[in-house]
């Protein structure tokens, strides 16, 4: 029997992407007075949106870094019990090696949330029909800061593309549904809720660790009691870790390699097959249409396509190939200890992630980037604003990054790290094109999508904002 | 084919010197395969190696354990070329790190046979020893790695347009092209077949074992319910409590991991005290070297295929125990393996061990509890000061997908046969 999730305490992102509200914008916040913004945050969890209802207008969630958490006054014993992973933060020298945020994409050169730039306590979370609207919300916010005890530090903005990345593909469709949503889905995008949301029973049938508190120390009875029942009140109940990384898109580099790299023999481009060669990294095409359903073109009608598996129809990756960029971030049923069953998918259930990303920057055409030289816009900085939910970071979106994506030898390959957001070597990646008689193969591939920013956040349920309010 | 030996020496440190050493063993990590102290690189039978440091550590009784250095290595048999080419390649290396311990040479006194005897004297047998793929040596895995790259180059520049060629074709024209490289030439013919010698001995102890328990049955069937219910007993009241490793702790074990595709992992526990949990850990380690040798013994540990060797030790008079081993991927991904794949075969032997989460019926729960097992992990782990692998850029899956691309390189195929072949590629 699932957990009824208690939507009225639950951040509504956690829920809910908006997507009807087009307009974001997220508002990175150092705390100057921890009590003056103890005071504002007190009154803000009334505003804040819940998963209750879906916000037809505007929306507001907000998360702190373990910085941000500590300046509000929990006793260290409790700071101690947050994940190893949100203490120790993203930029940490070994955590650079194993999401691959090296040379550059170093922390030491991001814009934010690196060593050199200025810390951060929490993010603030603007969501609005359109930009008239939100710069309205953000104004009233803005002019506030000073009496709230807050500083700007950086104010990242969006950019809707229509449900498409930069590099000109539908994305953020498939999406796990958490267990005990209204919200359906085939058994193998079913998660449990404990996967992404403190308190609840995980794809292990356990509860992940988070900082629980004596019943004293809540002498106003603001925190849930542990559900697990261990007399504790639980701060993490509702609550969820968000990784947000600032992912920086080299477009006319990827459509420039993959141009070169399929250049007809008399030296002319040749448009059919990039595009081609570009869908078969992704795993989609620019529709979003799977090509382990349409390997040879692009199908519109299959474009939200999400109940498939890859052993039973495509084992050898000739469809879709075994290392482009969806079949490994998902990889559903492709692997150990034995690919198309049940038990391939319980393993891969251990490993989804919550995306919540939107684009930012400028879009450029890609046709346009091939034929003429420079154009203002390109000048100009793109990317995704990656956004994500689970409630073991380690387990969840760690691994999913390390042990998958970034990974040369992912599920028998070599040196085949994600064609699309890898971290390659210095003389470049390869990519391996599973076909008959013999592979095709890409080398020399180079980095196209850097790490500009980032940090680890948690986003405490209502109630806890209460609570830590109130310290 | 010469099947894998491991090799253990633990020589006690010498009081204070515990940091001259770490220190040592810092300059050989910057580089494990050339420094000037025992350059692995240099020893063609070496598949990994590693040095650590076992701290000074107070037993359960509150008796001192004295530091010790702890020197491992997987290599092709047999042992005896590996010792003789230490003390050949490394002599004063071993000098210089030995000179730390206990009952080491004077200066006046080295010779070549001396430093021979000191390593024999402190070496130790293994409890149990996983080997990947028992008999791969490491000329035959970095041979078939050069053979693997050799087909790729040539796929890659022969720019052809193989679509529409059929799969013997194609392969017709690798065959010709390994053909045409004479440095290939060793990769018409199968890798050499194990020993006589060995291949008797291990079905002798393959036969021998059962036998030997079937003549026990009797025996065993009349102690199996005493030992279920000591059992339960010992489960019910010696569980741990879970405890968090300190971050500090695990800020500098994941310092030396993630470098490469693979990971080293070393780890000490004490046993729990009694001997019902001795006697079980000692039977079910001799039940696991069992499991190695003739089950497990071929790219597949249970389910696991990432691990490509792995070891028990038992030390300090059966008071505690080293685990050992190789992996690929990272740390999160072993533990998570370990925990969907393999929970039953380490609770069997680390539910023995003090602090592992409650198991019941010694292969229930215990690693099942994801957070409680991960915890005890970290907690357990030790830093590996230096580790050298071989092929650091191969995973276990690469090793064994080499092997069968060379397997299938002069066989007779059919069409169907050729295409599962190209298909490694």
């Amino acid at each position: 029997m699932a957990d009824t999730l208690e939507l009225q305490d639950i951040q509504g992102l956690i829920i809910r992407g908006y997507g009807n509200l087009k307009a974001a914008c997220y508002i990175l916040l150092e705390i100057s007075s921890p009590r003056l913004a103890k005071i504002w945050l007190s009154t803000l969890a009334n505003t804040i949106t819940t998963g209750q209802v879906r916000p037809d207008e505007k929306a507001l969630n907000v998360a702190f870094t373990y910085a941000g958490i500590k300046k509000l006054g929990l006793e260290s014993a409790i700071l101690a019990m947050f994940s190893n992973e949100f203490i120790t933060g993203i930029a940490t020298p070994h955590r650079s090696l194993l999401l691959g945020d090296i040379e550059e994409s170093s922390p030491l050169r991001w814009i934010w949330g690196g060593p050199n730039a200025r810390p951060i306590d929490m993010v603030l979370m603007m969501f609005a029909v359109n930009d008239h609207e939100l710069s309205d919300i953000y104004d009233a916010y803005a002019k506030s800061y000073a009496d709230n005890g807050l500083l700007e530090v950086l104010k990242l903005d969006t950019v809707d593309l229509g449900g498409k990345e930069h590099f000109g593909f539908h994305d953020g469709i498939s999406q796990p549904v958490l267990e005990g949503s209204p919200r359906t889905a085939i058994s193998m995008n079913t998660i449990k809720a404990g996967e992404f949301l403190l308190g609840y029973l995980n794809e292990y049938g356990l509860y992940t660790d988070r900082p629980m508190l004596k019943p004293a120390m809540d002498p106003k009875g603001f925190l849930p009691h542990d559900s697990s029942g261990s007399g504790n009140v639980d701060l993490g109940r509702n609550g969820s870790y968000l990784v947000f990384r600032q992912l920086r898109q080299d477009v006319r580099g990827f459509w420039q390699f993959l141009d070169g790299a399929t250049k007809n023999p008399d030296g002319s481009s040749n448009p059919t097959t990039r595009l081609k060669r570009a869908s078969q990294m992704v795993g989609r095409w620019p529709s979003g249409a799977p090509l382990l359903k349409t390997p040879n073109q692009d199908d519109p009608r299959l474009a939200d396509a999400n109940d498939f598996a890859y052993y039973q129809t495509d084992p050898y990756g000739f469809n879709c190939p075994i290392g482009a960029h969806v079949r490994r971030a998902n990889p559903r049923d492709s692997l150990d200890p034995e690919p198309g069953s049940e038990q391939s998918i319980a393993v891969g259930k251990r490993h989804r992630i919550l995306r919540r990303g939107r684009e930012y920057g400028p879009p450029v055409d890609p046709a346009e980037l091939l034929s003429v030289k420079k154009t203002t816009a390109e000048d100009q900085d793109r990317g995704l604003h990656f956004l994500c939910l689970n409630a073991n970071i380690s387990r969840q979106f760690e691994f999913i990054q390390h042990t998958w994506v970034n990974n040369p030898h992912f599920n028998g390959l070599y040196d085949d790290a994600d064609p699309i957001i890898g971290t390659h070597h210095l003389d470049g990646g390869t990519f391996t094109i599973q076909a008959k008689p013999v592979r095709k193969r890409f080398t020399g591939l180079p980095r196209f999508v850097s790490v500009v920013g980032g940090a680890y956040f948690f986003m405490p349920g209502i109630r806890a904002i209460r609570y830590l309010a109130s310290l | 084919m010469t099947h894998q030996v491991a090799l253990t020496i633990i020589a006690e440190i010498k009081a204070g010197e515990v940091e001259d050493i770490k220190q040592l063993l810092k300059t050989m990590s910057d580089n494990a395969a050339c420094n000037s102290i025992i350059p692995f690189g240099k020893f063609s039978n070496i598949h990994f190696a590693r040095l650590f440091v076992l701290d000074e550590s107070i037993d359960l009784s509150g008796r001192l354990i004295p530091p010790c250095l702890v020197f491992m290595s997987e290599c092709d048999a047999p042992l005896d070329r590996l010792l003789n080419e230490l003390v050949d390649i490394a002599g004063e290396g071993l000098d210089k790190v030995y000179s730390h311990c206990v009952d080491y040479l004077s200066l006046s006194e080295i010779t070549r046979k001396r430093r021979l005897a000191y390593l024999r004297s402190k070496m130790v047998n293994a409890g149990a020893f996983y080997v990947n793929t028992v008999g791969r040596t490491v000329q035959q895995i970095h041979q078939e790695a050069q053979l693997r790259n050799a087909i790729q180059d040539f796929l890659d520049h022969s720019q052809q347009d193989w679509s529409g060629r059929s799969s013997l074709e194609v392969r017709a024209k690798i065959q010709a092209y390994i053909r045409s490289d004479r440095t290939l030439n060793w990769a018409r013919n199968p890798p050499a077949q194990p020993g006589l010698f060995f291949k008797l001995k291990e079905t002798l102890h393959l036969v021998g074992i059962p036998l030997l328990l079937l003549v026990l049955f009797p025996v065993l069937i009349l102690a199996l319910p005493v030992w279920l219910l000591l059992l339960r007993i010992h489960e019910l009241s010696d569980a741990a409590p879970d405890i968090k490793p300190d971050d500090a702790h695990v800020e500098e074990l994941a310092g030396l991991e993630d470098f490469g595709a693979q990971n080293q992992f070393s780890a000490v526990g004490y046993i729990k005290p009694g001997w019902f949990r001795r006697l079980t850990l000692l039977g079910i380690l001799l039940a696991a070297n069992y499991g190695t040798r003739h089950i497990f013994n071929k790219e597949n540990l249970a389910g696991v295929k990432t691990i490509h060797f792995a070891r028990w030790v038992v030390i300090d008079e059966q008071r505690r125990v080293i685990f050992a081993s190789n992996y690929d991927g990272s740390l999160e991904s072993y533990m998570d393996d370990f925990i969907d794949k393999v929970a039953w075969g380490l609770n069997a032997v680390f539910s023995n061990g003090v602090g592992y989460p409650k198991t019941n019926w010694l292969i229930f729960n215990g690693a099942k509890d994801e957070q409680a097992f991960k915890n005890y992990i970290r907690v357990h782990q030790i830093p590996t000061q230096v580790w050298y692998s071989a092929y650091e850029y191969l995973t276990a899956l690469n090793i064994a997908n080499n092997a069968k691309i060379r397997a299938g390189l002069s066989r007779n195929m059919s069409e169907t046969e050729a295409e599962e072949w190209l298909r490694l590629l």
